[in-house]
This record gives C-alpha cells, sequence and structure tokens, in this order.
C-alpha cells in the first residue's frame, strides 16, 4: 500500500474546512494539531476547553506576556489579538448554543451512521474518560471526526454497525482520515478524496463499512486559500445601517434594565424610523423611565421603549416590569395594554434571564422554584424535585437584539460599564442577530482578554453611537 | 379608640428589621420601608447589600452631582462608587438569589398571610403588575423579611389568614416586622412575639386578619 | 464584628471538612489547582469524601509533585469520584486499581453536563434540559423529552458541601479575578458550594480590583488563604 498521510498533513486537510470568521472547537489528539497549522492572525477563532477562545500556539519569542493558557492538549498556548478567556461553563454554553461553527474530535471509532465511539481502554471495561468529547459531538454545528483509518491490529476503525453505546450518534459530518475523507450523507458513508497514490479499492479493503464511490475521486491537497481571506467586518456605519434586514413580525430583545444606562437609545430611535411593525419585545421593562424617571438624572426625559409603542409598532412585549409602578401614571404601554393593542406576557426577572441564558446556551428548558404556586405557575408543569416546588420553564431566543455596551473592538468584543451590564451580556448570546450600540470601537487586542465580558463570537454588528446624541429628549 | 393610638414610624419599623441581618452577610432590600434598613446597621457591623441591577457590595446613594446612570440600583437609585463593588449580569446576580447566597431580603407586600405566603406584586383591581425580581427573592433568599404598615389605607388588615390578592411566593416570609408588631409565620399558625410601645395584645390582633398565636415569651418591640 | 474571610493557614480553612463531605476541586490539566489547599486536606486527613472535578494531574505538563486526587485516593480518604476525566488517561494508576478493587466508585459525566449540573446547583435551578446526552451512554436512566428545539435529556443539580479553588487575586472581600485558564470549573465551583475556599497569589485590600474585572463575586467566595 501507498504511504499514509502524517498528522499534519491530517490536520492541514481539516484545517481546509475553516471559514473566515468561525469558531472552532479543538478535541485533543489529532485535532489539537490543527493549531499547529492555522496561521497566526488567521481570520478564524479557535476554542480550547482550557479556557482560550481566540488562541494561537506561542510564536517564537512570545508566550511570556499575556495570560497563562491551556490548549485542548494541555500545552500552553497564547491569545491572538481577536482572544478572550473564559472558563468551562462558557465552553459549554458555546457548545450547547450552536455558536460553534466546526467541532474537531479524535474518536476510537466512526459508524457509517456517523456515530462515534470516544476514548476508552480495553483493560477497564466500564471506565471512560469521555473529558470533552461527548460535548464537542453534540455541540458543533459541523463536527469533523478525525482519526487512524485502521487500528494498530490493522482493524478498520470506521465501520458499520452502530454501537450499542455510543459518544455520539448521528453527530459526524466529515472523517478525515490518515488514507481518506469521507462524508456522512443520509447515514451512509460517500467515500470524497483519498491520499496520494490510494486507489477507491485500497480504501474500501480498509474500511468496515460500505464507502459509496465517489462521482469524482480527488487526491487530498488541502488549500488554505480561505485563511487568507478577511472576515466579514462588523462595524456598521450607523443604527439605520445595521437594521436594514429587521422585519416585521420579528422578536427583538432590547435592554436597559430601565433606566438610560444601559439602553441603545441610537438603534432604538433607529427602529422608531424604520417602522417596522407587529414587533414582539423582550425586555426588562417596556419604557418606565419617562414615566417615574428611573435611573434619570433629575430633570432629563429619556428616551425609551415607548418610542416604540407610541409608534404602533409593539404587538407583544415579554417583559418583567412592563407598567408605570404608579396606577395613576400609566405608562405608555399600559394604555396600549388596556386599549387591547398590545400583548403581555409577564415574567419574573431572574426567570426571564435564566430563559435568556437557556436561548443562548442551548438548554431546552429548566425547572426553576421561583413563581412556583402563584399566578406565574399556571399552566406550566410543576414538579417537586428533593421536596422542594419548581416549574418548568422554556427557553427564549429572538431574531434580533439592540444591545448597549461601553467598548467594542472591531471584532465585537465587549465591555460594559457599571450597572449597565445587566440584560445585555445575558442577551447578546441569545438571538441570531445581536447588534451592539456602543460609546467606541477600538482596534483588535486593545481590550484586555481577561475584561472581555460578551466575546465576538456572539455579536454580529456593532454601531458607534453618534458623537452628540443625546439619550434624553 | 386604637386608630388614634400612635403607630410606630417607619425609621423604627427600619431599626427592628436591621437587628435581624446577619453581621458579615449578604442582603437584598426593596423597595420603600426596606430601604430604610441600610441606615440602622448596628454600629461594628457589616452588611453586604446586593441589587438585582448587578452589583454587590453597593454602599450610600450619590450626591446629585455625581449621578452617573451606569451606576443604579434595582430601585433606578444612583449609587457612589465605593471600594469592593463588582458588577455582574443580570442571569449571574439571580443566579445569587435563586441560589440561596442571598442571606436576607427585605421586601414590602400588599398581604402576608398567616403561613407566610406573600403578595406583594399586583393589585387585583389594576389588573396588570410589576414583577420584577420579587418572586425570585421571595423563591430563592435564605430569609424573607416583610417590613411593612400593619394596615393598608383604609386601615383594613395586611396581615391575613389567606392572601385574596395574586401571591408572590408560597409559604416564603420567615418575619413580619410591621408598624405595630414583630411576627413570624409558623405552620401551626402566627406567632405574634413583640408588640409596639402602648399596645396591647388585643388592638393588634383587632387589625389583624389572622388568628394570631401569643408567644410565650412576648415582649415590647425591641430595638 | 464580622469574622473575616482571610485565614492564616491552608490547614485552618480547611479544618473543619467533615468526613463524608462533598468537595469540588477546581482545576484543568494542572492550571488553576489550589495545591496548598489539596496538602492540608491531605494532612488533615477527613475520609469518605467525593470528589468532583475535571481531570487528574497531567503528567507532561510537569505537575508531578503536585498534591492530587490520586494522593487523596492513595491516602485512603476518597469514597466517590465524579469526573469527565476521572484519570489521567492512558494510565489510571492508583485510582484505577482502587476502582478495579471495588474501593472506589466513579461517576462519569460529560465536562459539559457536569458543568451546567454544578451551575444548577449553584444558581437554584432544579434541573435542565441538555441536548448533549441524547442517544448516548450517558444518557441511560434519564429523562428524555422531545421540545421545539428537539430531544433533551434532563439532568439534575449538583451541590457541594466545600469548594477548592485557586485564584490570582482576591480581595478580603472575596472578589476574585483569575489568570487564564486557571479560571476554568472554579467560578461555577464556586456557585455550588455552600462553602467556597480560594487560595489567592495575592491578596489586596477592597477598592484595588477593577469592579468590571471581578469573575467571582465575594458572596461566592468565603475563606481565603494565602498561595505562599
Amino acid at each position: 500500500m501507498p504511504p499514509r498521510l502524517d498528522e499534519l498533513t491530517m490536520a492541514r486537510r481539516a484545517a481546509s474546512e475553516l471559514q473566515p470568521g468561525q469558531v472552532v472547537a479543538l478535541g485533543s489528539g489529532l485535532p489539537a494539531r490543527v493549531a499547529e497549522i492555522v496561521p497566526s492572525g488567521a481570520p478564524v477563532q479557535l476554542l480550547s476547553d482550557g479556557g482560550a477562545l481566540g488562541y494561537k500556539l506561542p510564536d517564537n519569542g512570545e508566550g511570556a506576556s499575556g495570560p497563562s493558557l491551556c490548549g485542548p492538549n494541555g500545552v500552553s498556548v497564547a491569545l491572538g489579538k481577536d482572544g478572550s478567556v473564559v472558563g468551562t461553563a462558557d465552553w459549554a454554553a458555546m457548545l450547547r448554543g450552536g455558536h460553534v461553527d466546526i467541532a474537531i474530535v479524535q474518536p476510537a471509532r466512526v459508524s457509517a451512521a456517523g456515530d462515534l465511539l470516544g476514548w476508552t481502554t480495553a483493560a477497564t471495561p466500564g471506565l471512560f474518560a469521555p473529558g470533552r468529547t461527548v460535548d464537542l459531538a453534540a455541540g458543533g454545528r459541523k463536527l469533523i471526526a478525525m482519526l487512524p483509518h485502521t487500528s494498530s491490529d490493522n482493524s478498520p476503525n470506521i465501520v458499520t454497525e452502530s454501537f450499542p453505546v455510543a459518544d455520539g450518534r448521528g453527530c459526524v459530518d466529515i472523517i478525515i482520515t490518515d488514507i481518506a475523507v469521507m462524508r456522512v450523507e443520509d447515514g451512509a458513508l460517500v467515500l470524497a478524496e483519498v491520499a496520494p497514490g490510494w486507489s477507491y479499492d485500497d480504501v474500501v479493503s480498509l474500511t468496515g463499512a460500505p464507502l459509496a464511490p465517489p462521482g469524482d475521486l480527488k487526491e487530498i491537497a488541502p488549500s488554505l486559500e480561505s485563511l487568507n481571506i478577511e472576515r466579514p467586518g462588523k462595524v456598521f456605519p450607523d443604527g439605520p445601517s445595521a437594521i436594514t434586514d429587521l422585519h416585521d413580525g420579528a422578536t427583538v430583545m432590547i435592554d436597559g434594565f430601565g433606566g438610560p444606562g444601559g439602553m441603545a437609545h441610537h438603534l432604538l430611535v433607529s427602529l422608531r424610523d424604520r417602522g417596522t411593525r407587529g414587533l414582539t419585545i423582550i425586555s426588562n421593562t417596556i419604557g418606565i423611565a419617562r414615566i417615574v424617571n428611573f435611573g434619570t438624572p433629575a430633570g432629563k426625559l429619556a428616551i425609551d421603549h415607548s418610542i416604540l409603542v407610541e409608534n404602533g409598532q409593539v404587538a407583544k412585549a415579554i417583559a418583567t416590569y412592563p407598567v408605570s409602578p404608579s396606577a395613576s401614571r400609566p405608562s405608555t404601554f399600559e394604555l396600549a395594554y388596556r386599549r387591547g393593542e398590545v400583548e403581555l406576557e409577564l415574567v419574573p426577572q431572574g426567570t426571564l434571564a435564566e430563559r435568556l441564558r437557556a436561548g443562548g446556551a442551548g438548554i431546552y428548558a429548566f425547572y426553576t422554584p421561583t413563581g412556583a404556586g402563584t399566578l406565574i405557575g399556571e399552566g406550566k408543569e410543576s414538579r417537586v424535585i428533593d421536596g422542594k416546588d419548581y416549574i418548568l420553564e422554556q427557553a427564549l431566543t429572538a431574531d434580533f437584539c439592540l444591545i448597549r455596551g461601553h467598548k467594542a473592538d472591531t471584532l465585537g468584543n465587549i465591555v460594559y460599564k457599571g450597572t449597565s451590564r445587566n440584560f445585555n451580556a445575558v442577551m447578546a448570546p441569545s438571538a441570531r442577530v445581536t447588534i451592539v450600540e456602543v460609546d467606541e470601537v477600538v482596534g483588535a487586542g486593545e481590550l484586555d482578554p481577561e475584561l472581555i465580558v460578551t466575546p465576538g463570537m456572539y455579536v454580529d454588528r456593532l454601531v458607534v453611537r453618534p458623537e452628540g446624541f443625546s439619550p434624553y429628549e | 379608640m386604637v386608630e388614634e393610638k400612635e403607630r410606630l414610624p417607619r425609621e423604627v419599623v427600619a431599626m427592628r428589621v436591621a437587628k435581624e441581618l446577619p453581621d458579615g452577610g449578604f442582603v437584598n432590600l426593596g423597595i420603600g420601608i426596606p430601604t430604610l434598613v441600610s441606615n440602622f446597621i448596628p454600629d461594628g457591623s457589616v452588611v453586604f447589600y446586593h441589587s438585582e441591577s448587578g452589583v454587590l457590595n453597593c454602599g450610600p446613594l450619590a450626591e446629585e452631582d455625581e449621578q452617573d446612570i451606569d451606576l443604579i440600583n434595582a430601585g433606578g437609585q444612583f449609587l457612589q462608587m465605593v471600594p469592593g463593588m463588582a458588577f455582574f449580569s443580570t442571569v449571574d446576580g439571580f443566579a445569587m438569589i435563586r441560589g440561596g447566597h442571598v442571606d436576607v431580603t427585605v421586601l414590602g407586600a400588599h398581604q402576608v398571610s398567616a403561613t407566610g405566603d406573600l403578595a406583594n406584586w399586583m393589585l387585583p383591581e389594576r389588573g396588570v403588575g410589576n414583577i420584577g425580581g420579587a418572586m425570585d427573592l421571595a423563591a430563592g433568599a435564605k430569609q424573607v423579611i416583610v417590613a411593612m404598615e400593619h394596615t393598608d389605607r383604609s386601615d383594613g388588615p395586611k396581615v391575613v389568614e389567606e392572601c385574596s390578592y395574586p401571591i408572590t411566593g408560597k409559604g416564603c416570609v420567615s418575619l413580619i416586622v410591621t408598624d405595630l408588631a414583630v411576627m413570624q409565620p409558623t405552620p401551626e399558625g402566627l406567632v405574634l412575639k413583640e408588640v409596639a410601645p402602648g399596645w396591647t395584645v388585643e388592638e393588634v390582633q383587632g387589625l389583624t386578619g389572622a388568628k394570631l398565636i401569643i408567644s410565650p415569651d412576648i415582649k415590647e418591640y425591641e430595638l | 464584628m464580622l469574622q473575616g474571610k482571610l485565614y492564616g493557614s491552608p490547614q485552618a480553612a480547611v479544618a473543619d471538612i467533615q468526613d463524608g463531605s462533598t468537595i469540588l476541586v477546581a482545576g484543568f490539566a494542572g492550571y488553576g489547582v489550589a495545591e496548598r489547599l489539596l496538602s492540608a486536606l491531605l494532612e488533615v486527613g477527613s475520609k469518605d469524601l467525593t470528589l468532583i472535578y475535571r481531570d487528574g494531574p497531567y503528567s507532561e505538563i510537569g505537575s508531578g509533585p503536585l498534591p492530587s486526587i490520586e494522593n487523596l485516593v492513595s491516602n485512603g480518604q476518597v469514597s466517590k469520584l465524579i469526573s469527565p476525566i476521572p484519570y489521567s488517561p492512558g494510565g489510571g494508576g492508583t485510582i484505577e486499581e482502587c476502582w478495579q478493587a471495588g474501593q472506589l466508585e466513579i461517576e462519569i459525566v460529560p465536562q459539559g453536563i457536569l458543568v451546567e449540573r454544578l451551575r444548577a446547583g449553584g444558581a437554584g435551578i432544579g434541573g435542565v434540559f441538555l441536548p448533549t446526552a441524547v442517544g448516548t451512554r450517558f444518557e441511560s436512566g434519564r429523562e428524555r423529552r422531545t421540545f421545539p428545539q428537539g430531544e433533551a435529556v434532563l439532568e439534575l443539580p449538583l451541590k457541594a458541601d466545600y469548594a477548592l479553588i485557586k485564584v490570582a487575586v482576591a480581595d478580603t472581600l472575596g472578589n476574585s479575578i483569575y489568570d487564564g485558564s486557571s479560571r476554568n470549573w472554579a467560578p461555577v465551583m464556586a456557585m455550588a458550594a455552600r462553602i467556597t475556599v480560594a487560595e489567592a497569589e495575592r491578596i489586596v485590600e477592597p477598592g484595588e480590583l477593577d469592579p468590571e474585572a471581578i469573575i467571582s463575586p465575594g458572596i461566592f467566595v468565603n475563606r481565603i488563604v494565602a498561595a505562599a
């Protein structure tokens, strides 16, 4: 048989799948070697469960500065200019929440249906060390399995039978081995590429599963061209240009705890001027700042959600504090609600935060004690867990999210200011399109990676609040 | 007539509540009388305040010329920057509450029942209300203390056998401090522990909508 | 007067750990391990412990002399381990031997599920429906349901008596920051434990840390010990 590919060539083949702007989570073993291929400054972000988002291998003479970081193989890594430090819970949420474009794992075996078996030892049946594999397998939007085509005893690692127990089911999209590249399509394997010198029949003879012959069998010759393309920019010139696709009937998260701090006023005004109708707004309040001066300096009248309600754009609100604290001073929203023009779903504040987090973190539903035995629990499943009453609450997501940050870098990493972090940081991962209004956009690498609250992976568009813009009327 | 007798001022109610706060504990104060509690922490004792606006270890309110819209409490008031503060998102703020990390919350109420049900988010006649963080605090704080007036504006009892208003949480209140009395909801019923100076047990019972169990060591409001 | 959070020695900070306690041990591949606290736990000698942790120390990063989970197991202090990687892959050493001999219970939980169960415990959540384990060996015995997003499995919260974490800087109120990969499991473990003990590289006065930079607010940190 012709020679097999070495590990770095396999890593190169995997790296050729990466597209500009993507987030790529690497497992240990062969996948970790992809980091050796991706050039420093490439327009992708590598994610390690060691807590590094946007990492690279240290360049010579570098690595002494910056946080002390660990790659998936336990080796020391450095952050790129787009990098930030994350905790394990953040890592898991990124994967489960569908924010990782590609995950790459090294399983022990892969089945024709795309099931995988993680690392185990024959010597200790019953004990496994799945570590990150199960999370990577379930979490990457696209999953690449890298593994030797055969085991040391020459038995195939790509097999027909489904495993009685597995570490991932139907999750593998692409298999890269030391002799071939295969795709899992409709539960069956298609041979896409072979190592130089290898034939279709050669590969079939070492594969334990039927392998559909390709229409056009290519030799593995990875190109990293796509890593030379600049990633799409995120900075938009102004509010109106950042929301041109915000459509009638959209669900929109808008924050601000209640006062003018932490509210994306410029985007809010842009949305008012755009006139988009039938909106469902998810927010803490639906405009109380101008009624009771909540969080508003004396003598000022703050712009808030009321401008959308007044303009007839809101069909429904999902909120925690929807009306004025004083019945004698009703808000615009309350008046519209009394006229039957808008719907309201009232949610306790902590439940709203948790439902938003769930939406962004790939948690489908959760049990909370909040609201058990009250009106809020009516119509919801209730359950006693460990002697305490809980109700089931569902995740919340949205089409758009208009939030307020303090500073961003050009890659969308965000820091907030004081109590204006509030729901902003919670909403950012939960919407399909997240648009952030900031005071200032700085260059990549200018924010302290330990301080970044919302990594750029959650941020799609940035708008700088125009100079001289006032959040007050 | 009992109606003419003097009730305790709000500050004294707050002072009585302050005695309940554990030294070094984490405390969340609601709006109204609860907000006043921070003025009466005993000398030599330390309490750390948590606010749902996303800040821990918050201190006094800011002067008017130092108001910063990025530094507010859950009531929308401006805070001073003090050493030892920490900022966090709403999801972390409520993880602190629901996770049992907040030792005490002091809340106002429309009604409290003899078994500790709390109603403080909606008046039925209005038909719509604000929940805010109250339900999470009721469900999550280790201890829920209610600080309020003993009766409503028309002198109807706010301490009742069973809440007629929509409740915020079931059986969550561990202590009720009013301008007339200190009461403790228990599974057996509502125990009257202290009464305001000049008031008799009978007078307090007359303004209370639930049967009071008189504590064997009942005493005058202790400050 | 408030009993401060500062403890004079690691031994003093873990002296009250009772037999039968559940302890969260932060760390990832040797980063962010509270070495002095683990050494002190060896000295204190509490037994019948359940340890929840990410991984055994990796020999390849030179953490050989680190006091470790394995030392505690060797010392006969541990009855159960809950971990995604309970021992060093490729050589289980004492942990594997004790497990083979039936002296040690091991519960394997994939790390994203484990960290979310701890977060649920710390955040007062009664359970979370996660898609991760669907169809895998880790689904076994758990409730599966269909949601609009797809199928998910109910994972129950985990809490503990103690968490032993390593922080870069703590102020005397317990507000803490980490260095790089040392953050890992610590912020979640600090939430999920009744008593969190932080071994701090540096201890400062309140006000010295940027309040925007704090990762673990003092409400989650009960005791502080200097790392050296």
